[in-house]
Order: C-alpha cells, then sequence, then structure tokens
C-alpha cells in the first residue's frame, strides 16, 4: 500500500460523498437534472470506485466509518503506548535473574524482531491501526535495549544514543506513514540538538534543558524542515513538523518570560523576562500571519494557543494581586470575546489581511 | 533512473541500524574491560551499599550497587563548630581543594571578581561541568575526616565530665560516640580528592591504582557567602554512580535484598567486592565476597 494514493483514496471517496450531496441540492432545486440512465451510471460508478478504495486501502466509506475511524485511532494511539510500557515493564521483571549473554541476546533479538514483524504486518494492514501498535513496540524495544545495554554494562550516559533511536523513529513513520512514530523521532532530534547546543555552550549535556535557550536552533530546524524537504507524500507530516517547532520555540520563551534566571543572558532578570514577554508576541503575530499567508491552519491555531497563554500570564502578573476578582475575570471574559471578533473577522475575511500586506 | 524506496531497503536499513548500533555499545564495553584495569579497589558494604532501586523497585529483579562517595570539608566554615559529620565529610560539601583556581583549570570562567555588582548572579547561573575526579580510597582524606570525628567525640566526653549529672551534655557525648561509630565502621570511605581534565597529569599525580580511582563526574562552582566572599564548588554526581550486579554474582546479594543496609545503621558492612574502572574510567565488579 502506497501511503500517498490511501491518503488520496480517502480524499475522493470525500469528494464523492460532496459532490452526491450536492448534486441532490441542485436536482431538486430543479438546476440540473439527469437521465435514468446517466443517473444510475453515475451511481454505479461510484459504488465501483468507492468499493475499490474501501477494500484496497480500507478507507472511511461514510460519516459514521469516519466516527469510528477516530475511535480506531485514539485506541490504537492509547494501545501503542501500554504495549510499549508493558514490553519495557516485562524486561525489567525478569532481566535480573538471566545471564549476562541472555540479557544482551533477549534485547538484541528484541529490538530485530519486532521491527521485522512490524514491517510483515504493515504488509498486510491496509488499517494501519495495528502497524502503529507494532511500530511502537518494536521502537520500545530498540530504547530498552540501547538503555539496558548501559545498565548491564555501566556504560557513561550518552546524547549520541538519540541518533540510533531517532534514526529508527523516523524509518518507522515514514515506511509506515506513522504520525506518531514521526512525534517520537523528533524528540529525540530535539533533545539531541539541544544537548548538543548546550554542551558547546560548556554544560553537562543531561542538564540541556536549564537553559531553553539551547531549544531554539533546533526549532527553527524543525519550523523549516518540511519547506526544505517536501512531504506531500505523508498524512499530516509537514504540520507535526512545524507545530514540534513551534512547540520547541514558544515553550522555552514562556518559561524564560517568567524566569529570566535560567537564560544564558548575563543581564538583569527582569530585562530578560521583558524581553522574552515581548518576543513571545512578536513570534505569535509571526506564526498567525505566516500560517495564514501559507494556508497552514496548524501554525495558526498554536500562534493564537500560545498569544493568549502569553496574555493571560501577563493579565494574571499585573492585575491578579491588584484587582477584585470580578473584575480580573471581567478583563480576561472581555479579551476572549474581543479575540472572537478579531478571529471571526480574518475568517469571514478570508485572510484578506494578512494576504494584502504581503 | 529514479530512485525508489523499497520495503526491502527498510528491512537492511532497520537491521543494519540496529546491529551496528549494538555492535557499538558492546565494542567500547569490551574496550574499557580489555587489558589491564585502570584502576581496582577493594570496596565493601560501606562505600557501595545495595540501590534502593526507586519506585518500581517491586517490577525491577536486577541488583544494582550504589558507588558511594564523599568530600572532606575541613578549612571550609562548614568544618566549623559546632561539628556537623554530614558536613564535614559528606556528598554534598564544600571541597577544601576545590577553590578558584582549580575552577580555573577546570574550564571554568572565575574572572568576574567577587565584589563585583553582578558577581552573585553570574556565578548562580553557572551549571556543572563533566571533568575527571579523582576518588580516593582509605587515604587521607578519609584519615583526617576520621580523626575530626574522634576529636569531637573526646571533646564531648570532657565536657559531660565536666558537668556532671547534666542530661544534655550526656546526650551530645552519646551522640559524638555514635559519630565517631559511623565513621569508623559504617561510613564510605571513597573521598573525591582531585579533580582535572587531562587523565594522564592526574594518574600521574596518584600512580597507586588500588587506592585511587579516576572517573568522570560533575562539577558545579559555588559562591560563597558570609563574612567575606569566596569561590567553591560542589562535586553534583558520578557520571556512572550504580553499578549492576551479574548474574554470577546474584547469590552473594539476593539474602540482603530485603534488608537495605542504608536503612539499618547499626549493621556492619557484610561483602566486600574487587571493583575495576576500565579504559573508559567505566566500573564493573570483579569478585565479590562475604565478610565473615
Amino acid at each position: 500500500m502506497s501511503s500517498a494514493s490511501r491518503t488520496d483514496a480517502q480524499q475522493r471517496a470525500d469528494d464523492i460523498r460532496v459532490f452526491q450531496r450536492e448534486l441532490e441540492r441542485l436536482e431538486r432545486d430543479g438546476i440540473v437534472r439527469l437521465s435514468d440512465a446517466q443517473r444510475h451510471a453515475l451511481e454505479q460508478h461510484h459504488e465501483r470506485v468507492l468499493a475499490e478504495y474501501a477494500r484496497t486501502f480500507d478507507i472511511d466509506r461514510d460519516t459514521h466509518a469516519k466516527q469510528l475511524s477516530l475511535g480506531m485511532r485514539v485506541a490504537s494511539f492509547l494501545g501503542a503506548l501500554a504495549l510499549g510500557a508493558s514490553v519495557f515493564f516485562l524486561f525489567y521483571q525478569f532481566w535480573g535473574l538471566l545471564p549476562t549473554t541472555a540479557q544482551v541476546a533477549i534485547l538484541l533479538i528484541g529490538a530485530i524482531g519486532t521491527f521485522l514483524a512490524t514491517i510483515a504486518l504493515q504488509a498486510r494492514d491496509s488499517t494501519g491501526y495495528f502497524t502503529k501498535l507494532a511500530a511502537m513496540v518494536a521502537f520500545v524495544c530498540f530504547v530498552l535495549n540501547l538503555a539496558m545495554l548501559g545498565q548491564i554494562f555501566n556504560i557513561t550516559p550518552s546524547d549520541k544514543a538519540l541518533i540510533p533511536w531517532a534514526a529508527l523513529a523516523f524509518l518507522l513513520a515514514y515506511t509506515c506513514d506513522l504520525r506518531l512514530l514521526l512525534a517520537f523521532g523528533i524528540l529525540c532530534v530535539v533533545a539531541f540538538v539541544s544537548a548538543r547546543a548546550g554542551a558547546w555552550g560548556g554544560l553537562y549535556w543531561l542538564d540541556f534543558g536549564q537553559r531553553p535557550e539551547n531549544f531554539f536552533p533546533v526549532a527553527v530546524l524543525l519550523f523549516f524542515f518540511p519547506s526544505v524537504i517536501s512531504h506531500a507524500r505523508f498524512t499530516g507530516f509537514a504540520a507535526i513538523y512545524r507545530v514540534f517547532g513551534l512547540l520547541t520555540l514558544l515553550l522555552p520563551v514562556l518559561v524564560l518570560s517568567h524566569w529570566g534566571r535560567v537564560s544564558y543572558l548575563a543581564v538583569d532578570s527582569n530585562v530578560i523576562e521583558g524581553s522574552y514577554q515581548v518576543l513571545g508576541f512578536v513570534v505569535c503575530a509571526a506564526a498567525i500571519w505566516l500560517g495564514a499567508r501559507r494556508q497552514w491552519p496548524e501554525v495558526v491555531n498554536t500562534g493564537v494557543t500560545f498569544f493568549v497563554i502569553f496574555l493571560y500570564t501577563k493579565f494574571f502578573d499585573w492585575w491578579w494581586e491588584i484587582m477584585p476578582k470580578y473584575l480580573f475575570f471581567l478583563v480576561v471574559g472581555l479579551t476572549a470575546i474581543l479575540f472572537l471578533f478579531v478571529l471571526k473577522r480574518l475568517r469571514a475575511s478570508g485572510y484578506q489581511l494578512f494576504r494584502s500586506a504581503v | 533512473m529514479k530512485f525508489a524506496w523499497s520495503r526491502r531497503l527498510t528491512l537492511i536499513a532497520g537491521i543494519v541500524l540496529i546491529l551496528v548500533t549494538n555492535a557499538i555499545a558492546l565494542l567500547g564495553v569490551a574496550y574499557n574491560r580489555s587489558g589491564e584495569p585502570e584502576s581496582q579497589l577493594q570496596l565493601t558494604e560501606r562505600e557501595l551499599p545495595m540501590s534502593y532501586g526507586g519506585e518500581f523497585a517491586s517490577d525491577n529483579s536486577g541488583i544494582a550497587l550504589t558507588l558511594t562517595w564523599r568530600v572532606y570539608s575541613g578549612k571550609t566554615s562548614a568544618a566549623s563548630t559546632p561539628y556537623y559529620p554530614y558536613y564535614v565529610a559528606s556528598n554534598f560539601g564544600e571541597p577544601d581543594w576545590l577553590d578558584r583556581s582549580k575552577l580555573t583549570e577546570l574550564g571554568f570562567d572565575v574572572s568576574t571578581p567577587l565584589d563585583a555588582a553582578n558577581a552573585e548572579r553570574y556565578y548562580e547561573k553557572m551549571l556543572p561541568k563533566e571533568v575527571l575526579l579523582v576518588l580516593e580510597f582509605d587515604g587521607p582524606a578519609y584519615q583526617a575526616a576520621r580523626a575530626r570525628a574522634r576529636r569531637h567525640a573526646q571533646s564531648q566526653t570532657e565536657l559531660m565530665a565536666a558537668n556532671p549529672g547534666k542530661e544534655e551534655f550526656k546526650q551530645r557525648a552519646d551522640r559524638a560516640k555514635q559519630d565517631l561509630r559511623g565513621e569508623e565502621r559504617l561510613g564510605s570511605r571513597l573521598f573525591v580528592i582531585d579533580a582535572g581534565l587531562d587523565a594522564t597529569a592526574l594518574r600521574a599525580r596518584y600512580p597507586d591504582r588500588g587506592h585511587y580511582a579516576l572517573v568522570r563526574g560533575q562539577i558545579r562552582p559555588v559562591l560563597g557567602t558570609g563574612a567575606k566572599r569566596y569561590l567553591t564548588g560542589y562535586v553534583t554526581k558520578l557520571s556512572v554512580d550504580s553499578i549492576n550486579v551479574p548474574f554470577a554474582y546474584r547469590d552473594v546479594f539476593e539474602p540482603f535484598a530485603k534488608t537495605n543496609r542504608q536503612y539499618q545503621s547499626e549493621v556492619d558492612p557484610r561483602y566486600e567486592t574487587t571493583t575495576a574502572f576500565g579504559k573508559r574510567l567505566e566500573p564493573w565488579i570483579v569478585a565479590v565476597g562475604l565478610i565473615r
């Protein structure tokens, strides 16, 4: 199964449903009128196409199937996490009772075996749900493999372990079209690049989280990566890169805007916090503008969410102590209404405001 | 010709990735343990108590020992009276040897004057750096800690004698005796006594491989305040402080697994180990024996 064609097939099926509904309306209003032969031919054609797609790609043929699919996605996500944890604790439960060679052999066979099983399952699983479960277990087995080798042989912890973990996660994500594995791969890359950035700044690598600026380089890399390398063949991959890029940038900015003392900058904490508060608003506004211009809804949504968070945390800092609570919440409520008006206007104008600014 | 990624290539790439990663890790282990160990110490349960195991202890069948180290603070304010054994010789004191020149040698930028307006902020922001640490087993640092505990016990006994019938002095003397016993029979004799960036230079300074081990660990500079500012630091952690017990020695440790000595301060050490540190300064247990 080609991942791109499954997406295409689902899109085509959705288009057919929309077309059928609109045709019904047009006929009812007397705008068009198909002959019985034409209608029959059209219905048969659509039925044939949908049946073929359903058989080959296991697409959702109607709204009910779509709702069930959402449930299956949630179930497979939770199942994948739970199975991964189960494998981890299974090994933990028994590893001490095994000789060292058996421990190493089990770890290696577990990693390779689950990887092979995932690829084999992917060839048969048209839905992708079971592949996701298997891929998650394979990834956990490989993480466990290296982590336990470190524990068994008392190896000095190293950020280099994040490279092969990321590599396997990406291999599984791109081969099996799995966004969950892509997210894990991205998290490994975030940790590795940030740890390297921290190490270049003279820190012990495990302390990279104590200087939030370490996350900035990888945030920029992630955000623009899908613009450099097209991800059109992979459903939602580009959006995930961009969202993780924004989260990796905006979460540290949020932290720095409240705890300036954890910054690399050797200036007064108040100055640092003020600067990052301004930067936070600027980045959010830029994200909303860029997202609207490029039609990246996930970027607009992330920008809006963080804009609100930055705004409300400032409100809290400024007014929580000095204002009566009814007034504080009134201001928050009025701001939300103002925000709704702005967004409504943006939506109504089809982002024309942004487009005309370019 | 357009290159097409196939399932076969995915299979090959994945298996190669897993095998090569494992091979690199295992070759590193083999290299660490090849030839003569860099150092080899005879440690007992005092220096290597069994690890508590953490939150998931009941789900973990593995047994690990914790490399327990201390630093001696003899000159700093921490060593001033009244005597607190945990400040004088613990793993969170200010080592005597960790001063401004040592921090400079370790690569920390300590050029900001201590009385500068931004000194407090500058040094507060400094984070740990990984360096090489020298672990001394049963050497001068331990002897100094023991002598100090003994002096304290002696002075408390004399005070009790000078104040007959007073409960407070009796309690203080009893506590001091208890501390001395802890120092002499229970506490770790493994002290971090130096640090550097060059293993060869450190080994030349401490050539006795049976009493001095080089390990990796982290040091963090600290601006000491009080009557006068001074620069010191903390040894925050050893990079590898947990040593796995191989299956071959499991029988020795299993009976003790349920009676962790850390919570039985009166229990004398029950086992001893020969612990080697290899070419990559990573430890492993070479031999184990029971103390009768």
